[in-house]
């Protein structure tokens, strides 16, 4: 199935990218790429050939994680999970720093005080190497809309990091 | 290091963490089956439950037959009196 072939050409950058959808926490992150790709084999999601397949891909990817967030939400609201996490007060086993080396452990520090808009189309851009315009047909948002997010979350991220990086 | 290097370092730190494509790719069919098996046993329960649980509805009575529950306060005391002809006993001149 040549699809396939490239979607598992694809699939270390589709881990990448439902990570970052996701709060970067693995477990989620291969619960949403395990749904897409259910939605894929079972014609739920079709690749009409309008974009790139990555680009395509990565807006399955962010549908399926908003839609996780949602049903995540819910569950919790009726399991009542936030009064035992007040009791608990545990994090969730989210990416943690000590997994990376320093410079990408302030970079996701960094990237998490974004506004969500902001870092997607950030990572996209530099982490996907997506061009602003493939990044917004991922994220369903406009050209301009995209730019502004891009321009400003460039600005705040390396604000963020303290002159660390250079743009 | 620039922006593109540091998130370039960030991703193969992140490819070399995700998991295996054709691991991902074998169990789909395992956990499609499970929730849907899942919701059609809760589904039986609960249809059981409805027919188990629910009570037959007591027969309505017929229009005809209603008695309208005042109909005692029209029993009052000495009515025996007014549904029945005094008899006279006795001539009167």
């Amino acid at each position: 199935m040549e699809i396939e072939r490239e979607i598992e050409q694809l699939h270390a950058a589709s881990f990448g990218w439902a990570m970052s959808c996701c709060g970067r926490n693995h477990q989620d992150a291969e619960e949403i790429l395990q749904d897409v790709y259910v939605k894929i084999l079972e014609g739920k999601a079709r690749f009409d050939g309008r974009s790139s397949l990555k680009t395509w891909l990565f807006a399955v990817i962010r549908r399926t994680a908003a839609a996780q967030a949602r049903r995540r939400m819910l569950h919790d609201l009726l399991t009542a999970k936030w009064a035992r996490r007040e009791l608990d007060p545990v994090s969730e086993p989210a990416d943690s720093a000590a997994q990376h080396s320093e410079i990408s452990a302030a970079l996701i520090e960094a990237l998490r005080k974004l506004a969500q808009r902001q870092r997607e189309v950030l990572e996209l851009v530099f982490y996907h190497d997506m061009t602003i315009e493939q990044a917004a047909a991922a994220m369903h948002v406009s050209l301009g809309s995209a730019r502004v997010h891009y321009d400003r979350g460039k600005k705040q991220l390396l604000a963020k990091l303290n002159g660390k990086l250079t743009p | 290091m620039n922006l593109r290097d540091a998130f370039g370092t960030l991703r193969s730190e992140d490819a070399a963490r995700a998991p295996r494509f054709d691991r991902m790719w074998r169990l789909r069919t395992q956990r499609r089956g499970i929730p849907k098996l899942a919701f059609a046993a809760m589904l039986l329960v609960i249809v059981a439950t409805i027919f188990v649980v629910r009570r037959p509805e007591p027969p309505r009575p017929s229009i005809s037959a209603w008695k309208a529950p005042t109909d005692f306060l029209l029993a009052t005391p000495g009515r025996e009196l007014l549904e029945q002809t005094p008899e006279l006993r006795g001539t009167y001149r």
